[in-house]
């Protein structure tokens, strides 16, 4: 349908007032649904929700309504742009929003379903990690002593009758200047020192490692076959540095072993330091470090296009090129890995008689390990028969099964693999949920035993799970997750407003919150109250000092109390408070958005202009508080700004690096705000412990940590599970005392015990 | 050497089309002249222990090349090889003979104290200078001109995986030794990217489709639509995949057999790999510096395939009169002189790729040993052997010197490449400049 030309004069009363003029017959008075059923359904669909073959897909997405509309207007409808510009695609963009295009209205009018889902980068690597980590030894606890197991020998050779010392060392940081270590009776020219363990990664990633001494050295992390770092050769007798690095996983205890030895240089020193991936430089700590040693964990060093986080969260949904070249880039790494140690995994040796009979068992078991099932025996005939008897070799054979077993959609999509076996099935939504990997030994035992059809036991197995590293690292990530922390990744501030921040500072804010985080979620009660309600803080000598708190009483990270200022758990820690600021002032309204969607569990648009925030343009002498209101008068902001600005404005006390606050230049800081309640009415804060308190007690609040949890762990649309799921689990939450563990086993469970609707035709999972 | 078409190339080599492997379909090769100064490439090789200098050294100083047993494998490249009488390695300083016949042999200076014991003088580190061989590579590198991908290769036989002063020849500086490669496969890799598991991928795309369509059977619309994408993306790969590897290249890739261990007994054969891949690479263009490195000073490989059971290094300690053990060492020898022989002997079959003549016109070949003679220790009268073209190279004879240094060698090859260096190592061991070997 053709437009009417329009004079200039309508295109120029873009924000229509009152005062439209309606005398020319030119003028677009209809609504901007009118126009969408006009114009737009043909191709879009009556809801957004496509037209197959014309607009293959569901019209959602993030842009604000301006710029939405700017889109329409240049583009569309298509073929005949000119027919919709101007002040009617802004109607028709502020229509879209509101009934089918922002998330939160997309979520609302889409049925939500299961969707089909391939593993996550994480879900990837961590499998393959216990994919074939199953064939080793079994990693032991990480309970066990911190440190690393050290030898000090007599003689450059490490010989075992010359061993003077056996010890634990917190860590590789030495200086023994031109004599021998004390108290070893070793001799000064000439000793040697073997120190092994296992290292632990807080987070998944390239580890630097750095090597610093002027005698001789080699390191060797996750590997025992070459040494990452050699150093063995020293020099002219200066101290040398040497670098490695090495990708780490998250929950898994690396082997680690440095051998040292002095001969004849004039002096000796030997510092092992590290940067992990959100770390400064620093000696590896104690607290990384195990003196039990650990089977080599096989980590997948093939980079990854990023998962699909269009909904706020990670999952495996959709395919692309990038993801299907980097899964077999990834499957040959791993088949290569494999081949060149495939007799140790499958457990036979290179002239062995039966190693051709052992590869191939090797290969059967491989495969219904990553499937997560026994193999058909037409499967095993494919996979390893035919594989076996077409390849040149056994081991140019193995290498081929791993490639098809890693490329397999059996492997990449779990749900599809376990489809008809319903104890397979809740194991491996369990494992998925609580693991982000595959099931292990027990679990599968306890599923073919009929074990997990039965809640009770499910929920046992689940038990067993939290305390496995793996969920610690899984819940660890989803607190960062939840908490933006990655807004704060190599965040600089102005050295004038925040002297004495650096990398360093940075590091330990984020190892403070790791702790912390640690101390509430594994501690008996593991409370949401306390996460949120706690006036305690971890604190080491630097960032104590850094925060103008007193020393904390031991050597380390020590929770103290943070006895000046109303803290708030994590919603006032540092880390968050840099995070969401700007590099010379705070932010509340970047604090006030993340409040409002995380905390509140309340739904935003976008906003229908994105604004940036200009200091400069501002009276000098206001506050920041001051200056946001002045900003987000006009009535159109005020829609969102309402709940927005309160409570940022609750965090105002803390400044850009978190640091307790009376008052902003000679003005005193000003916490107190009304809050309108979802439902009506205002809520007076006083401060960010009184947001803090109603964040625990109110059930939209409640709500909207349940769903965030569930979103992370199960990685689909909680309403797909059931109308009344959300709210059961949030009225189990509260019952136990808001114990975020029990929280978690119970998402958990719920996913993992879901039977599928009963099939129609085309019926989906 | 003058232009010429393949095919009378072919008849005066006296080789039919069927024994050339992997040289035809090289684009221009069949057009005369070409406008660019011609290449010139180097190729350091090493074999440790000493020689058996009876066996080795021509008797007459002038006249034809007389080749004693050690060299006869050379005798069809006679007119193109080059034997220096009297040169030596005269650096001094830490480190035993072994551990400086090793690291000042391309370096032409001293070795830093340090904390590696050899069986007898003092502990030494790594050599204070960079090598010969990474000296030209850079000098190549800065010119566009003559400048390539990789610049140089370095490559191993059999080279234990430590890095010390008795394993590295090759340095990028003061302190900064570089690593021969062993494995073949990894060479290929680095050389010519993942082409070789390319074929292992290829294999397995058939049943990956076929599980994913039967994955797809039992899903509803839209979950099949997303399972159909994926399969897409696996038939194109296939589609991908059927296309020839060496898209882009002048000469193609070797085609490297698969499943060799890297072992001693494997040491011929892994050999002859690297050697393909070195002979390839220049095809290509690749690089024109090279080092291929035996082992490694006081290497200890295991003749077996010359039915020598025995150790290299410890036969090399046995004395002159054990005549069992020298008739060993000087079979040893005669080995890796064979070795050379067929590197040289590829490199002349293969046309020189836009130029005129072969390979081998344009490459020089220096064969290289740590030690004079192996129970003697003896760094006077190094038995270094040239093979091949260099510009102001006289071929096919002795040169005799007296008690020249080396050093004064690398500073002709340097010249030969237009590089004139005043000094190379330690300039007290250059006094007289460069070799005459015109």
């Amino acid at each position: 349908m053709r437009a009417l030309h329009r004079p200039a004069a309508a295109l120029a009363t873009a924000l229509a007032t009152a005062s439209c003029d309606r005398s020319s017959v030119t003028a677009d008075a209809r609504t901007g649904a009118e126009v969408y059923a006009a114009q737009c359904a043909s191709c879009h669909g009556p809801s957004g929700e496509g037209v197959a073959g014309l607009y293959d897909g569901f019209l959602h997405g993030t842009l604000s309504t301006a710029a939405l509309a700017r889109v329409i207007s240049d583009t569309m409808p298509k073929g005949d742009p000119q027919a919709c510009t101007g002040d009617v695609a802004v109607r028709v963009a502020a229509y879209m929003q509101g009934a089918f295009y922002s998330p939160e209205a997309y979520a609302r009018v889409r049925p939500p379903r299961i969707d089909l889902a391939h593993l996550t980068i994480a879900q990837f690597e961590n499998s393959v990690a216990d994919l074939v980590g199953g064939f080793r030894a079994a990693a032991p606890a990480q309970e066990g002593p911190r440190g690393l197991q050290a030898e000090v020998f007599d003689g450059r050779d490490f010989r075992r009758e010359r061993r003077k010392v056996e010890r634990i060392d917190p860590g590789i940081a030495f200086d023994f200047g031109t004599n021998a270590p004390p108290g070893s009776g070793a001799g000064s020219a000439e000793f040697s020192i073997r120190w092994r363990g296992s290292v632990l990664a807080a987070d998944s990633g390239d580890h630097a490692f750095r090597l610093r001494t002027g005698n001789g050295a080699r390191l060797w992390v996750n590997g025992e076959a070459k040494p990452a770092i050699d150093a063995w050769v020293s020099s002219g007798g200066e101290v040398q540095e040497h670098h490695a690095t090495v990708r780490l996983l998250t929950g898994r205890a690396h082997p680690v072993r440095v051998d040292f030895f002095k001969f004849k240089d004039r002096t000796a020193s030997v510092v092992l330091e590290w940067k992990p991936p959100h770390g400064a430089w620093a000696p590896v700590p104690a607290d990384a470090l195990r003196t039990a040693s650990a089977p080599e964990v096989t980590v997948v060093t093939t980079p990854f296009p990023p998962d699909d986080g269009s909904l706020g969260y990670e999952r495996g949904t959709g395919v692309s090129k990038a993801w299907d070249d980097a899964v077999t880039r990834a499957a040959v790494e791993i088949a290569t890995h494999v081949a060149a140690q495939a007799d140790a995994l499958a457990g036979t040796r290179a002239n062995a008689p039966d190693r051709s009979a052992k590869l191939r068992a090797f290969c059967g078991r491989f495969a219904a390990r990553a499937f997560r099932r026994p193999l058909g025996e037409a499967e095993t005939a494919a996979i390893v028969g035919a594989t076996f008897d077409g390849a040149k070799d056994p081991e140019a054979a193995v290498k081929r099964a791993v490639i098809r077993v890693i490329k397999s959609p059996w492997f990449l999509y779990p749900e599809l693999s376990v489809a008809r076996d319903p104890g397979r099935r809740t194991a491996s939504r369990l494992a998925l949920a609580l693991w982000d990997s595959l099931p292990d030994d027990a679990l599968l035992r306890a599923a073919d035993a009929g074990q997990l059809a039965d809640r009770g036991q499910a929920a046992a197995q689940a038990q067993r799970m939290l305390a496995d590293p793996r969920a610690r690292a899984k819940l660890r990530a989803f607190f960062h997750h939840w908490l933006e922390t990655g807004r704060a990744a190599d965040a600089t501030k102005d050295a004038a407003a925040f002297p004495g921040f650096d990398a360093a500072v940075l590091a330990d804010m984020r190892t403070s919150l790791d702790l912390f985080l640690d101390h509430v979620l594994w501690s008996e009660a593991s409370d949401y109250r306390e996460l949120l309600g706690s006036r305690r803080l971890f604190v080491n000598d630097r960032l104590a000092r850094f925060l103008a708190l007193p020393p904390p009483p031991g050597p380390g990270f020590v929770l103290v109390d943070a006895a000046e200022g109303d803290r708030a758990g994590v919603l006032t820690h540092p880390l968050l408070m840099t995070a969401l600021a700007y590099h010379k002032s705070t932010s509340p309204i970047h604090r006030g958005v993340f409040l409002t969607r995380n905390v509140m569990g309340r739904a935003l648009k976008p906003p229908p202009e994105a604004i940036e925030f200009k200091d400069d343009r501002f009276d000098p002498t206001l506050t920041m508080r001051q200056k946001v209101e002045q900003l987000t008068k006009p009535t159109d902001c005020q829609g969102c700004h309402a709940v927005i600005n309160p409570l940022g404005f609750s965090l105002e006390a803390f400044d850009g690096v978190g640091r307790f606050r009376r008052s902003e230049g000679t003005k005193p800081v000003d916490t107190a705000a009304d809050y309108p309640a979802p439902g009506g009415g205002t809520v007076r804060f006083a401060n960010a412990r009184d947001v803090a308190a109603h964040a625990v007690a109110s059930p939209d609040a409640q709500r909207g940590f349940v769903q965030h949890l569930f979103h992370h762990l199960v990685q689909q649309p909680a309403g797909a599970y059931g109308t009344g799921t959300l709210e059961s689990l949030r009225g189990a939450f509260v019952g136990s005392g808001f114990r975020i563990r029990g929280l978690a086993a119970e998402i958990a469970l719920t996913a993992a015990l879901h039977a599928p609707a009963p099939a129609a035709a085309g019926q989906e999972l | 050497m003058t232009a010429t078409t393949r095919r009378e190339f072919a008849k005066r080599l006296g080789l039919s089309g069927a024994a050339l492997p992997f040289v035809w379909g090289l684009p221009g090769l069949a057009s005369p002249a070409a406008a660019a100064r011609p290449k010139q490439r180097l190729v350091v090789v090493f074999s440790p222990n000493g020689t058996v200098p009876s066996q080795f050294w021509p008797d007459a100083d002038d006249g034809p090349l007389q080749l004693k047993r050690i060299l006869e494998p050379l005798a069809p490249l006679k007119e193109r090889t080059l034997v220096l009488k009297g040169v030596s390695n005269k650096v001094r300083g830490d480190g035993d003979n072994h551990m400086r016949g090793m690291g000042c042999l391309l370096t032409g200076i001293e070795l830093f104290p340090g904390n590696i014991q050899g069986g007898s003088h003092t502990p030494a580190g790594w050599a204070r200078g960079l090598s010969i061989d990474q000296e030209i590579r850079n000098f190549l590198q800065r010119d566009e001109a003559t400048r390539t991908r990789f610049g140089s290769l370095e490559m191993g036989i059999a080279v234990p995986e430590r890095a010390d002063p008795w394993t590295r020849m090759s340095y990028a500086g003061p302190n900064q030794p570089v690593g021969p490669v062993s494995n073949p496969y990894q060479v290929f890799e680095r050389l010519y990217g993942r082409a070789k598991d390319r074929e292992s991928v290829r294999s397995v795309l058939d049943g990956v489709a076929a599980e994913l369509n039967a994955a797809a059977a039992a899903l509803g619309d839209e979950d099949r639509r997303q399972i159909e994408r994926h399969m897409a993306f696996v038939r194109d790969m296939e589609a991908e995949m059927s296309r020839p590897d060496d898209a882009g290249l002048r000469h193609p890739m070797p085609p490297l057999e698969e499943g060799v261990a890297v072992d001693n007994d494997t040491i011929p054969k892994l050999g002859r790999m690297q050697t393909e891949l070195l002979v390839n690479a220049f095809a290509n263009d690749l690089a024109r510096v090279a080092t291929l490195q035996y082992t490694n000073s006081v290497g200890q490989a295991r003749m077996t395939w010359l039915g020598i059971p025995e150790g290299h290094h410890s036969l090399s300690h046995d004395p002159d009169g054990n005549a069992e053990s020298q008739e060993k060492l000087t079979r040893i020898n005669a080995w890796f002189c064979g070795e050379i022989a067929h590197l040289a002997g590829r490199l002349a079959e293969t046309p020189e790729p836009g130029g005129d003549g072969t390979l081998l016109d344009h490459t020089l070949i220096v064969w290289i040993n740590e030690l004079a003679k192996g129970n003697s220790h003896s760094l006077d009268n190094l038995p270094f052997v040239l093979v091949g073209a260099a510009p102001g190279f006289r071929m096919g004879r002795v040169a005799k010197f007296d008690k020249a240094a080396h050093n004064r060698l690398w500073m002709t090859v340097a010249r030969s490449f237009g590089h004139d260096l005043p000094a190379f190592g330690n300039p007290a061991f250059c006094d007289g400049g460069a070799l005459a070997l015109g």
